[in-house]
């Protein structure tokens, strides 16, 4: 019994596993028969009012309701064309890589972060993919016939595509895994950096990536503000964010550890604040080519006050469609760019911590940052060593209690005087 | 702060139930016999209780032979003086008897009341002296 309520217990969250485990434990002191299939009945009721198991399925229902609507969009075609093979191979290995790496992660690095920002970040990750793959089979559809000698490259770059692709969704769950050692302030900091700099890319390269900024309204030239302010986000965010997320970081440990830590905070920081950009850019840079032909709004959005010829329109979309090849490039240098460009930000904190003006560099406080996470692993046995070690000293009051106060602790203390 | 009258009548009784000996650490099932309530609308009752700091609860230290540790619960201070409140300020005997079963049926809602206010005094007795 103990076994399968220690499996029961697995199916709700970490707080409620004592509960589960308590009502099983219960069960014992109720006399055998009817009277304790009931007790254990209650015991199934409460596992599936307090269970994630309606949430889990939810997400699922939802991911598999978001991935069967991507295969439809995405699969019509006509049989022989190579935009119809890629498109499907790509919608189905997306599909896969969604469904299944969440199953590895989970396996090296816990379940998903309670931050709500980890969660948001993992839920947008897949919406961008889904999207992304939408918008891809739409402009490749676009695309005229392919020629022989193209076919081989295309393929090639397509494999390219796919395993970036895998490389931003194994990212994604691995900085929003419980167990990934990323501070909270990190996940903030690198995802601020990362949405306005896919915000400010996207103003400037809507229609595809090009020397020249796409975006019509733009002069297109380097020396134009918003070109500057994407170099400025492009170069400084990274550095930024590394600097910042390094300087807040305060876990526990000796000055090694905690050196250490700042290190991975600030190459994760800057990853963020140029992989979300990445992959913001390419998304809404692609479903606006997608959509350019078929939406007359957003042809009026980006050649405001010009009334464009059915040509004009074919050829300004074929021209951005060539140009979408280009945010490839921005999905796999970005993220390298950031990685770099984050480390030498935190190397910068290395100075301000010997002045001590870094929060958690052993000098004078500074301004709190935020407490860095400790990984949390789920208790293998659902909570109960925990509960144990505690029981040895006094009481164990349960984690659903947020804390005993002190008054509290000393009337636990004087009740329980021998 | 909550008001009062969001427990219910399901709630009241285990903390009219809990408020009986509130320096006594109760089980489950002796709890769930006293309210005459299932495991499954027991424990998600103590689960939102302890969430609110209204009850706290520890692992058994030292289990018969061959059980495991029961599951022990008692009302906190805050507890103790938000069940009591409620309990007083219940709509009267019957209801709580409809609810409590045998807990109100036992005595009306001034005697529970008494009874906390009494437990109160002995919670908070040792911690003044």
């Amino acid at each position: 019994m103990s076994r399968f309520s220690r499996a029961a217990a697995r199916l709700v969250p970490a707080g409620r596993r004592a509960w589960v485990e308590a009502v099983w434990a219960e069960a014992h002191e109720v006399p055998p028969g009817v009277r304790r299939l009931a007790w254990l009945a209650g015991g199934v009721q409460m596992i599936a009012r307090e269970a994630l198991v309606p949430r889990s399925i939810g997400r699922w229902l939802l991911f598999a309701a978001a991935a069967a609507v991507t295969v439809r969009v995405t699969w019509p075609g006509a049989p022989g064309r190579f935009a119809t093979a890629v498109s499907r191979i790509d919608v189905v290995t997306a599909v896969l890589l969604l469904a299944g790496l969440p199953w590895l992660a989970r396996w090296f690095l816990g379940p998903a972060s309670n931050y709500r920002l980890a969660r948001f970040l993992r839920v947008g990750a897949y919406a961008a993919v889904l999207a992304l793959m939408v918008a891809k089979a739409s402009v490749l559809r676009g695309v005229p016939a392919e020629t022989g000698p193209a076919l081989q490259f295309d393929w090639f770059s397509q494999i390219v595509f796919l395993v970036v692709m895998a490389g931003y969704v194994a990212a994604t769950l691995a900085v929003a895994a419980r167990r990934s050692r990323v501070a909270p302030a990190t996940l903030a900091i690198g995802t601020g950096a990362g949405i306005t700099l896919g915000a400010v890319m996207y103003a400037v390269a809507p229609l595809g990536l090009s020397n020249d900024a796409t975006e019509p309204w733009l002069p297109g030239s380097d020396i134009d503000l918003v070109v500057l302010l994407a170099w400025v986000l492009l170069l400084g965010g990274p550095v930024a964010a590394g600097l910042v997320a390094g300087w807040c970081y305060s876990g526990p440990g000796n000055p090694g550890q905690i050196a250490n830590a700042k290190i991975w905070q600030g190459g994760v920081a800057g990853l963020l604040a140029t992989g979300v950009g990445a992959l913001i850019v390419t998304v809404l840079g692609t479903g606006t080519v997608a959509l350019m032909p078929r939406a007359a709004w957003l042809r009026h959005l980006l050649y405001p006050g010009q009334h464009l010829l059915a040509a004009a329109v074919l050829s300004q979309d074929f021209t951005a469609s060539n140009r979408v090849g280009g945010y490839g490039l921005v999905l796999v240098a970005f993220p390298v760019i950031g990685v770099v460009l984050g480390l030498f930000g935190v190397a910068l904190t290395a100075p301000m911590a010997r002045s001590g003006s870094s929060p958690g560099g052993g000098g004078p406080p500074g301004p709190a940052g935020p407490p860095g996470p400790e990984p949390v692993p789920d208790p293998p046995d659902g909570g109960r060593l925990a509960d144990a070690g505690a029981a040895a000293d006094g009481p164990a009051v349960l984690p659903g209690r947020p804390g005993a106060s002190a008054r509290d602790r000393r009337e636990i203390a004087a009740l329980t005087a021998p | 702060m909550r008001s009062h009258s969001e427990f219910s009548a399901q709630t009241l009784a285990v903390l009219a139930a809990l408020c009986e000996e509130p320096s006594q650490w109760r089980h489950g099932y002796a709890l769930a016999g006293q309210t005459r309530l299932k495991s499954g609308t027991l424990y998600p009752i103590l689960i939102r209780l302890a969430d609110r700091g209204l009850v706290e609860a520890c692992w058994q230290q030292e289990p018969a032979p061959g059980r495991p540790r029961r599951h022990l619960y008692r009302l906190t201070a805050a507890g103790l003086a938000s069940a009591t409140g409620a309990l007083a300020s219940a709509a009267g005997p019957a209801s709580l008897a409809s609810a409590a079963g045998p807990v109100a049926a036992a005595g009306p809602g001034a005697r529970v009341g008494a009874r906390a206010a009494r437990a109160r005094r002995d919670v908070v007795m040792p911690v003044v002296s």
